[in-house]
């Protein structure tokens, strides 16, 4: 009977071999396969599997470094399927290679468990770690003499693309195997109620077993609620008015361990809480009731914030059933920034009746309104500027004062991005003097005569999102591009020591005319950017680069439509930067693949 | 924060200073707001700075009494302020600095339209 492994490549992998063995029964898994099967294991974000492979096969590298490589990309789910192999495999395996298997597994030389142990002289055992006091001025500890501690913050893990395992080294034990005052930095920082992963990896390439410390004395109050990856959550109809929820990337986290995630059925408002298990994921066969077209709303808790589910994260829909999908729905709640103390609006709607498109579609119709969604306008008018006919085709006017803004999903079950329409009429939130609150384009005080097409596709993914609230508080480009393009999004880090990876990205994007965003840093940085005309914490179009002489441009556009550096000519937010500057001042690069 | 300034409509008329400064010293920084928990690469996130008190060198009044120098208060916001940074302060009735961005809020032009068209 076949075995079932989880992740979805080393799966493709296994069966392939079991194909291999329907014509030669006698066939065993040696050192080639194993390989295989290991750079599958290994692979991590920035390291394809091809690319383990190739380290893997380097000569003269030993076992213990081919193990080392192997663990650095080996997620607990991987782990599990890899056990599943050597113990309850349908093809046997070699010895040797069963042995190396075993190996990566921890099986030859089990480590102890030493934990997180309280006291002034813990004891990290012979390959331990130990966490001692609180992480007001960073995680101190116990581990071996010399070892380097490596960790990864799995709260704020989810919404990327980390998985548990993929730790960064924030420091090393001293002769005495004390440490103190580690930090993790940037996205992975630590912030109150946090929970830290953590291992010690030693001088001869053996590593603790994780501890994992729930981050206490870092602020005065845990505010941060746990992070839900919306796009793992995969709905499949299971028959008998049920729907089967699975993490559909389980090597990766759909919320950080113990959250508890409430999903509600639009439909029959039935409500379901499930927590998240320790590696990230919902528990084994877990179902709702429903069936195939359903809405369920999630909401989520981390125990301290949101404990009575009030917020909702967004929306998750269970592909197939009858197209209800496509008719009109109640119109996006407000930001909560715009509603009352209450609970009341601030702000009242106004039925905008303006064509949908003026001369067409063009990257300079989108404008930013008060909604901090940064990430949304810049993607579009990125997709708007490199291929405008993705723009028409996204939304249709129905020619009855609605409209139906096309968006696509990935499919889990066939792994094809699917069409979510949501259908929208003209009524927008305005404010009391005219004018469209959040996203608009010329003309927007006249509800006559305002271009539509960009604030309807904002409409439309606010309420397929949830509400403009469920866009409002941030987010990635790339996952816009997804949405629109149905093309795999992906992002580049961008430092002064990348800048030709980051040149060679954003001309072979924009010559594919595909679409590309930059991001700007927000936390701690802010101060560098007050008065250089570029705003932190924002995302802006990449729209173009030239070249003079030597020096380097990259061409991006503010999707305030407005606000720049000086010097580049009329204020409508397109300017360009060096290469060095744009450096400096950006942290990310957004595209398609 | 990455919201679009506010419209200098809904601000101008709290301001009871307009004028052309540049911060000559950060006098007290406050203690930092809550950390937002955002995926990693996510921008609009909303994330704030401590608040603090910045004493001005003024250049020039666009509304309100002469003055040569004065102490304010930036509020917790989506931006920091060092010493040199210049431009349009609006400052209300408890000193405090408006505007999302303070002085990269609006343009000196747009201001001044603004006061032009309320006058």
């Amino acid at each position: 009977m076949p075995i079932s492994i989880n992740d979805r490549k080393l799966a493709t992998l296994y069966a392939r071999f079991e194909k291999q063995k329907q014509t030669n029964p006698n066939l065993k898994l040696g050192q080639e396969q194993v390989l295989q099967l290991l750079a599958e294991v290994g692979d991590r974000w920035g390291s394809s599997a091809a690319k383990v492979l190739e380290q893997l096969k380097k000569p003269g590298l030993t076992q213990a470094q081919q193990i080392d490589i192997v663990k650095k990309g080996m997620a607990e789910g991987e782990k599990k399927d890899l056990a599943k192999i050597v113990d309850q495999g349908s093809i046997p395996l070699e010895s040797a290679a069963k042995d190396f298997i075993n190996a990566v597994l921890g099986r030859g030389a089990p480590t102890p468990t030493p934990g997180p142990t309280p006291g002034p002289t813990p004891n990290p055992g012979t390959a331990g770690l130990a966490i001692t006091g609180d992480q007001k001025n960073g995680l101190s500890g116990v581990a071996k003499a010399g070892a380097t501690i490596e960790a990864i913050n799995i709260s704020a893990a989810p919404g990327g693309r980390l998985h548990m395992d993929d730790t960064m080294e924030i420091g090393k034990a001293d002769a005495s195997g004390k440490f103190t005052n580690v930090k993790l930095t940037g996205d992975m920082a630590v912030h109150e109620g946090d929970l830290i992963r953590m291992r010690a990896r030693n001088a001869d390439g053996t590593t603790s077993d994780w501890v994992t410390v729930k981050a206490h004395g870092v602020e005065a109050k845990d505010t941060r609620n746990a992070v839900v990856a919306l796009f793992r959550i995969g709905m499949t109809d299971a028959g008998n008015g049920k729907v089967a929820v699975e993490n559909i990337n389980s090597s990766r986290q759909v919320s950080e361990p113990g959250a508890k995630l409430q999903f509600t059925n639009k439909r029959t408002g039935e409500k379901a809480v499930v927590t998240i298990d320790e590696t990230g994921n919902f528990p084994k066969n877990f179902t709702l009731g429903g069936k195939p077209g359903d809405s369920f709303s999630v909401a989520a808790s981390d125990g301290a914030n949101n404990t009575n589910f009030a917020t909702a994260v967004g929306n998750v829909t269970v592909p197939g059933g009858t197209p209800g999908t496509g008719d009109l729905v109640p119109d996006p709640a407000l930001h909560k920034d715009e509603l009352n103390s209450d609970g009341s609006p601030k702000f009242s709607k106004v039925r905008f009746t303006g064509p949908l498109f003026v001369d067409g579609v063009n990257y300079e119709d989108v404008q930013q309104g008060q909604l901090g969604d940064c990430y949304f306008p810049s993607a579009i008018a990125s997709i708007a500027k490199q291929s405008p006919e993705a723009i028409q085709n996204l939304i249709k006017d129905n020619g009855d004062g609605t409209y139906t803004v096309t968006f696509k999903q990935k499919d889990w079950a066939t792994g094809k991005f699917k069409d979510v329409p949501v259908k929208v009429d003209g009524d927008l939130y305005a404010r009391s003097y005219g004018g469209a609150l959040y996203g608009r384009s010329a003309n927007s005080s006249d509800p006559k005569r305002m271009e539509l097409w960009f604030p309807l596709v904002e409409k439309a993914y606010a309420q397929w999102k949830g509400s403009y609230n469920a866009i409002g508080n941030g987010g990635a480009s790339n996952d816009v591009f997804e949405a629109v393009l149905g093309r795999e999004g992906d992002d580049l880090y961008v430092s002064g020591s990348n800048k030709d990876a980051v040149w060679n990205q954003l001309v072979k994007s924009l010559d594919a005319k595909s679409p590309v965003s930059a991001g700007t840093y927000g936390e701690d940085q802010e101060a560098k950017y007050t008065n250089t005309g570029v705003y932190a914490d924002h995302s802006y179009s990449v729209v173009g680069y030239e070249k003079s002489g030597t020096e380097r441009y990259v061409v991006l556009r503010n999707p305030w439509g407005e606000s720049e550096p000086a010097g580049n000519g009329a204020n409508d937010g397109i300017f360009k930067l060096k290469l060095d500057e744009f450096t400096k001042l950006y942290q990310n690069l957004m595209f398609v693949h | 924060m990455a919201k679009p300034p506010e419209p200098i409509e809904e601000i101008l008329p709290q301001a009871v200073y307009v004028l052309d400064a540049e911060v000559k010293e950060v006098v007290k920084i406050g203690p930092p707001p809550p950390k937002v928990k955002a995926a990693p690469g996510a921008t609009s996130t909303g994330q704030k700075t401590a608040a603090q008190t910045v004493k001005l060198t003024v250049k020039r009044v666009l509304k309100g009494d002469s003055v040569k120098e004065l102490t304010v208060e930036k509020p917790e916001a989506g931006y920091a302020l060092t010493t040199g940074n210049h431009g349009p302060f609006l400052i209300d009735s408890s000193n405090t600095i408006l505007g999302r961005y303070g002085p990269d809020s609006w343009s000196f032009e747009r201001i001044e339209k603004a006061l032009k068209a309320k006058a």
